[in-house]
């Protein structure tokens, strides 16, 4: 019975590197636009500060399936161009995830007290620098506890992925399961291997949360 | 951009639309339910005295959490076929499950913060312990509670829309169907989004009515939770 596996293990490991390459180009490319989004929200930037809100709204507001439908069929359609599976989820995902980053380093932000701000600007900087030197990085400890809770809900929902035709590790089982049909095995195989590598990155956020804790 | 925008087609489909909707909020409320009575069971377990109970409560978190709902459904519809679940059924039990896992870590984090004073006042006075429960614990629990549910519900809500992989249908499924027909890509996805959104709107604007939950001062803690 778990030959299965074991014959079509190189094709499986395929799909496991897709998940984690997808996972990690994911949370490079949403921590930067969650940062970006977050703070323009956070100066209330012109224009912009309301444009990431409605934009933060639009996703949060809308599943993760439909924001893959939307950057795989709807958007190449809108505006003519030519994307790939893996492309549009990448996308899709950095959409998804970067909105609600953008959020977690919001709430991050405010909670740097107001009376260090205004510490900062009497000191004489300017007000960049005291959200360089003074804010980013309180808010960045305070955030690591939320951001890792987001880069593991990513990681499980790159499964999302093997519906738009991405082999990753869902999708390469899923077609193993169609020629040799052994959803038992395959399936518990996977949900093992999520349920590692999940806990894995999520004890990661432990140890970095721990280490750039604040000891009073 | 040279892409003609044509709405009819999503007008004359609109029975689809709804049912689909409908689908949509029937899974939601039955997993709802379900996912609450798990979250209080397991969470209650979690935040007990008894070693047992925390490590089997755990236990089940930890490993339901992080196995993603797409896996979760295709175990119900797919390796346990042989139970000849109704789709319905299967996406139901996958959301709950997992959903549950995510409830109890509230509901245990939520009892956590009610004074343990107030539990021990409860039984001097008396009361049996799941009176305790019931009549002290629970209700300011609840409260502090309010918002992290209302994000997991709106979340479980969005997450309905992965039953539509295993033929329920629901929304995204509808959606999917008249994209297939009409060829209105961005105008049915546009919608659908649209609909999530008043469904999510609506339903954290409920759970918010819990008396005292809006201007509990101790609940802003763990809006973002």
């Amino acid at each position: 019975m778990l030959d299965v596996i074991t014959r079509n293990l190189p094709f499986l490991l395929a799909g496991l590197w897709t998940t984690i390459h997808l996972s990690i180009w994911t949370i490079v490319g949403g921590t930067l636009l969650g940062a970006v989004l977050g703070i323009l929200r956070y100066v209330r930037f012109p224009v912009l500060g309301t444009a990431s809100m409605l934009f933060i709204e639009f996703i949060r507001g809308t599943p993760l399936l439909v924001v893959l439908l939307i950057t795989y069929f709807a958007l190449p359609a809108l505006l003519g161009y030519k994307t790939t599976a893996y492309n549009a989820a990448l996308l899709g995902f950095i959409l998804f995830t970067g909105a609600y980053i953008a959020e977690d380093f919001r709430a991050g932000l405010r909670s740097v007290r107001p009376g260090l701000i205004q510490a900062g600007l009497a000191t004489g900087l300017t007000r960049w620098q005291v959200l360089r030197f003074v804010i980013a990085p309180q808010a960045t400890r305070i955030v690591i506890p939320s951001l890792f809770n987001q880069y593991v809900r990513l990681l499980k929902f790159t499964s999302v992925a093997s519906i738009i035709g991405v082999t990753e590790l869902t999708g390469a089982a899923l077609l193993i399961n169609a020629r040799d049909f052994h959803p038992v095995t395959l399936l518990g195989a996977v949900a093992v291997t999520y349920l590692v590598v999940c806990y894995a990155l999520s004890m990661v956020g432990r140890v970095l949360y721990a280490r750039f804790a604040v000891r009073t | 951009m040279n892409y003609r925008f044509d709405w009819t087609p999503i007008w004359e489909q609109r029975d689809l639309i709804l049912s689909g909707l409908w689908m949509t909020i029937a899974v939601s409320l039955v997993s709802l339910a379900i996912s609450i009575v798990i979250g209080f069971v397991v969470g209650t377990g979690g935040a007990s005295g008894s070693r047992s109970a925390r490590l089997g409560a755990a236990l089940f978190v930890d490993t339901m959490r992080n196995i993603p709902l797409l896996i979760h459904m295709y175990i119900w519809y797919m390796a346990l076929a042989f139970l000849k679940l109704p789709a319905f059924a299967c996406a139901v039990l996958g959301l709950s499950l997992y959903s549950g896992a995510y409830v109890a870590e509230v509901v245990r984090s939520g009892i956590g913060a009610v004074r343990r004073g107030q539990m021990q006042a409860a039984l001097a006075t008396g009361l049996t312990r799941i009176q305790a429960f019931r009549f002290i614990i629970y209700p300011q629990a609840l409260r502090i509670i309010a918002p992290s549910l209302a994000s997991l519900f709106s979340q479980l809500i969005k997450d309905s829309s992965l039953a539509s992989v295993i033929a329920v249908a629901e929304l995204t499924y509808e959606a999917g169907a008249i994209e297939g027909q009409t060829f209105r890509t961005f105008e049915v996805y546009i919608t659908i989004s649209v609909l999530y959104l008043i469904l999510v709107t609506v339903a954290s604007q409920l759970v918010m009515l819990v008396p005292g939950a809006r201007n509990d001062a101790s609940s802003a803690r763990f809006a973002d939770a």
